[in-house]
Formats: structure tokens, C-alpha cells, sequence
């Protein structure tokens, strides 16, 4: 693995296609073990981003790093570093599933493809289909035979484009605990998605994409306050007497209160940093609380991101 | 292009495209049908032949026998190399494959490899048994001509730069087109004309010497290096996976 900066890096990335900007100075940084969501409409340049650190497309502008090598001037390296699982399994249907993986570990020249290759079969959870046509698979099924594919080799770096697209539930939770465990070893992910319930749940950091431009980042609940304000939910298991209200007025930390029968919502200074001290207040104050949680989950901030008038880019 | 240039990821791809091409209806098809109709034709033609009604002498007859054999490995390899990229990217395979760690070169050479290695086979696969099957049992007059040691020396000679410049037309194709059938259709425009010479041979309007050969291969070696540097420019990784 070269160098020690960031796994993934985007440095002013630019790339048109015709007159069209599809990506606009994208500057972003993904590290070892870290999972970002590449978040955005359709068009966005989330695509476009993947591609281009996967070595597909050039950027036109600023550069793309995959461990430090560049992916315009040495592909090869990047490409030795990265599994990439597209949208579409993309798997050849008249072969079998271990005919599949095998291929990927034999062009990255692995020195032992068999056991490589049962090692990602058992990992994906399909190592009892690896005779199977994979053409025979269900739609869940062929994204386990994708992914194992993509990390074969244990790259230290993973483009992911809608992994659980099209998964029912379960399978997309299967999905997301393959994920998961990915990162735990250290692979650094970008995962791009529609999917903003699994970003919020899966991410350590979402980026926000519009119009090839990065216009919000950080960790979801940092996105969820600055697009909806830092605020938090209280219920109570009971209506919301004068103790409670003193409790919550006094609390200097509040800027804004909401009350109804048995819950409050309050717009603090900083919810992160705030929040516990709101709850030993309202405890001291003797509120049996029932559930505290921040008002409104990352898709209502992606909502309310792309209903805003278009700013200016962010770096992450 | 030799052996020495086949790299393990290359070696990879070459079998991994030789289990595709097997179980694609089409292409096995298409590989079984045209050597089965190469052989049984010419045979047909020389086990039958009857001097009082044929058109031409027993040369003629062999050469129309031997045409077949010649034209096999430019035919057999057109739908292979026709699919090749743009096949790859109809069954949305091309993307993740042009991620792997592999050159344009090494990515041309490994379809190149898996398309030649059926089509070679099957091409002196019929030959053999064609020189046979007239050692066999066809009698003379056509015998002798047909057994002459110009035809195994010309297809041992021809054969592979044929079905070379075949497999490399319809890779260019695939590689600039954006339909299957666009790129076998423009691959068999510039395929037909392309079997002149061969016609001027086995016709004798050439005699098959061994300075005719030399000649036919040293001309159609140069063809093919020069239409190997045409189709890596040609291969553009973005243009391939671009659907517009």
C-alpha cells in the first residue's frame, strides 16, 4: 500500500462531457476504514466521480488519487488497488459462479486463486453456489457473486455503486453487514447511493452532490443539523409539566422550543455537544423520558438541501 | 503478438473469453455449422466429381474444394471478434472488465488469443480431415491435385493471417460501433474483397508455388501488423463504454 495520506482523494476534480460540467471541482478525501456515501439526483456526477477513480474516465481537470497513484498517469497501480462492484452486477450469466471470481483473481494475478476465491465466495455468503450458472441467481444473489468478485484481490480501496439497488430488505441488509465488516477491516469505501436510510445507518461521512457540485459534507447527524437545525425530539411518558418546562427554558443551551402533550422539540446550540446535558436536566427534573432522538432523518435534510437555491462548492 | 507476450492476466482473459464463446448459442452455432458445411461441401464435390460434366478441370474442382477451406478462417472468427467489445458492453460486463489490471494491449491480445485458438482449430481441423478422407477414398483425376503439398503448405501459411486480419476487422468494429450487428456487417464488407488473392490462388490464376505463398503471406503479415496498431488506436476505453 502506497503512501500514508488518504485512501481516496479528489482534488479539484473537474470532467465535461460536451459543454456539460458533469463534475465540479469535486475535492474530497475518503481514508482507510472509512465508509462515505456519495449522496445526490440522478445527474449529479455521482457516476462520473466513480468512474473516474476506477480509471474509466479522465478527469479534465484537477487530479484523482486511489493510496497516492494518480488515475490518469498510472492506472495500472490504481487499478491493482481498487475492487469496483457497478450498479448492475455485471457478471457474465453463462458462466458459473466460481468461473466468475476466479477470472478477477487470476487477472490480478494472485498467487493461490483458488483459495482467494473461496475465501470471497464464503465471505459474500455464496460459497454454496459456486457451481450455479450465475445466470440462475436471483437478483440478491448476484450481488453477494459481485461483491465477492470485487474483493478477491483485498483491495484496500472499494467503489461501490448501489449495492443493495434493487434488494428486497433482508438481502440489502446482508448487504450492509458485508459492508460493514469491510470497513472494520480496513478498506476504505465509497459508496454511492440513492439509498439515503442505508447511507444514514452505514456512513461515517455522507457527501452531497448537485449538479457536479459537492454541496454538503460530514457525518450524517452534521449534515441532519445543518440542513435542519440542531434539533432534537423528547418524548415523555407523560404530559410535559411546569418542572419539565423550567427544566428546558432554563437550559441556556436552547434557542428555540416547540411543546406538545407529551413531547418537546427544542433547536439547540450544537445538538451533539448538547443533547446529554438536556437529558440530565429533564431527568433531574423528573421527566421520564421514553425516547430523545434528532428531529428528522437524513432524507428529510436531503430534501430540504435540494429545495435550496444551489451554493457554492465545499471541500471534504 | 507471440506466446512470450501472453502474460497471466492475459492468460486469464483468453480463458475466461474461450468458456463465454462455448456456451454462446449463437457463436457455437455458428462454429459448428460453417466447418461441418467447409467439409462436407468440397468432399461432396470430389467424391462426385465426373469429368464429362464438370465445369473446368480437376484443378478447378480442387480449387472450389480448397476456397472453402481458406475462407473458413475469415468467416469463423467475424462473429467472435464482431462481439468482442461491444458484445461485452450489451451485457454490461465491459465496465468492471476494463477495471482489472490489464493494458489495451494485454485486454486486444487475450480476445485476440480466444478467437484464434477455436477458429485455428477448427480451420485445420477440417483440413486434416478433408486430406483424408480424398486420401481415402477419392479417386483420380482429382486426386492428384488434391493431394498436392502446395494446399497443406499454403493453409498452414495463410490460415493464421487470414484468420488474423478477420479477428483484428472485427475487433476494430466492435470496438467503434455501438450494435453487434452493425460491427459483423461492417466487418463483412471489407472481409469479402479481402479474399482476392486467395481466389487468384486457388483458381491457379496464380500457381500455388512456394513463392506465391511466401509472397501472400509476407504481404498479408504486414496487412495485419499494420491493422493491429490501427485497432489499439482505435480501442478507446471511454468511447467503449459510452452507450450514446
Amino acid at each position: 500500500m502506497k503512501g500514508a495520506g488518504p485512501a481516496i482523494e479528489c482534488d479539484a476534480v473537474s470532467r465535461r462531457f460536451g459543454e456539460r460540467l458533469a463534475l465540479d471541482r469535486l475535492t474530497l478525501t475518503v481514508e482507510r476504514g472509512e465508509i462515505l456515501g456519495l449522496l445526490g439526483p440522478n445527474g449529479s456526477g455521482k457516476t462520473t466521480t466513480v468512474r473516474i477513480l476506477a480509471t474509466l474516465l479522465q478527469p479534465h481537470g484537477g487530479a484523482a488519487r486511489i493510496l497516492s497513484w494518480d488515475v490518469a498517469r498510472q492506472p495500472m497501480e490504481v487499478r491493482r488497488s481498487i475492487g469496483v462492484m457497478p450498479e448492475r452486477p455485471s457478471l457474465y450469466d453463462r458462466q458459473t459462479v466460481e468461473a466468475n471470481v476466479r477470472f478477477w483473481a487470476e487477472a490480478h494475478e494472485l498467487p493461490d486463486p483458488g483459495t482467494a476465491v473461496a475465501r470471497a465466495l464464503a465471505f459474500a455468503g455464496v460459497a454454496d453456489r459456486q457451481a450455479d450458472l450465475v445466470g440462475s441467481l436471483s437478483k440478491g444473489l448476484k450481488q453477494r457473486v459481485a461483491l465477492a468478485r470485487a474483493i478477491v484481490h483485498r483491495p484496500p480501496v472499494l467503489l461501490l455503486d448501489e449495492p443493495s439497488s434493487g434488494l428486497d430488505p433482508s438481502a440489502a441488509a446482508a448487504m450492509e453487514s458485508l459492508v460493514r465488516d469491510l470497513a472494520r477491516e480496513g478498506t476504505a469505501i465509497l459508496l454511492n447511493t440513492h439509498r439515503l436510510a442505508e447511507a444514514e445507518r452505514l456512513c461515517d461521512r455522507v457527501a452531497i452532490l448537485r449538479e457536479g457540485r459537492l454541496v454538503q459534507v460530514g457525518t450524517p447527524r452534521q449534515v441532519r443539523a445543518a440542513l435542519l437545525g440542531h434539533i432534537v425530539e423528547v418524548e415523555l411518558a407523560g404530559v410535559v409539566d411546569a418542572p419539565v418546562r423550567r427544566a428546558i427554558e432554563s437550559f441556556p443551551a436552547v434557542r428555540e422550543v416547540w411543546w406538545s402533550a407529551s413531547a418537546v422539540r427544542c433547536r439547540l446550540l450544537d445538538a451533539e455537544r448538547d443533547t446529554p446535558d438536556l437529558v440530565a436536566r429533564l431527568v433531574s427534573a423528573g421527566a421520564r423520558i421514553v425516547a430523545v432522538r434528532p428531529a428528522g432523518d437524513l432524507e428529510r435534510a436531503y430534501l430540504e438541501l435540494m429545495s435550496q437555491p444551489l451554493p457554492g462548492s465545499l471541500a471534504a | 503478438m507471440s506466446l512470450l507476450t501472453i502474460q497471466p492476466p492475459v492468460r486469464a482473459l483468453a480463458r475466461k473469453e474461450l468458456r463465454e464463446l462455448r456456451r454462446h448459442r449463437m457463436i457455437v452455432l455458428t462454429a459448428t455449422i460453417l466447418p461441418v458445411a467447409f467439409l462436407v461441401l468440397p468432399v461432396l464435390n470430389l467424391l462426385f466429381y465426373d469429368p464429362a460434366r464438370a465445369i473446368g478441370g480437376p484443378d478447378f474442382a480442387v480449387g472450389q474444394a480448397m476456397f472453402c477451406f481458406f475462407l473458413a478462417p475469415v468467416i469463423m472468427p467475424a462473429t467472435m471478434a464482431a462481439y468482442g467489445i461491444i458484445g461485452e458492453r450489451d451485457q454490461g460486463t465491459l465496465e468492471p472488465l476494463l477495471t482489472l489490471p490489464l493494458s489495451d494491449r494485454q485486454l486486444l491480445v487475450g480476445k485476440v488469443v480466444a478467437i484464434l485458438v477455436p477458429t485455428l482449430a477448427a480451420s485445420f481441423g477440417i483440413f486434416i480431415l478433408y486430406m483424408a478422407i480424398v486420401a481415402a477414398v477419392v479417386e483420380p483425376p482429382v486426386r492428384g491435385p488434391a493431394l498436392d503439398p502446395a494446399w497443406p503448405l499454403g493453409m498452414l501459411v495463410a490460415a493464421p493471417l487470414l484468420a488474423l486480419f478477420s479477428t483484428l476487422t472485427g475487433l476494430f468494429f466492435s470496438a467503434r460501433s455501438k450494435d453487434v450487428r452493425i460491427a459483423e456487417h461492417l466487418s463483412g464488407l471489407i472481409l469479402l474483397p479481402s479474399m482476392l488473392p486467395v481466389l487468384l490462388v486457388v483458381t491457379r490464376t496464380i500457381e500455388p508455388t512456394l513463392a506465391a505463398w511466401a509472397t501472400m503471406a509476407g504481404v498479408l503479415a504486414a496487412i495485419d501488423a499494420a491493422l493491429w496498431r490501427v485497432v489499439v488506436r482505435a480501442f478507446d476505453r471511454e468511447r467503449a463504454i459510452s452507450t450514446i
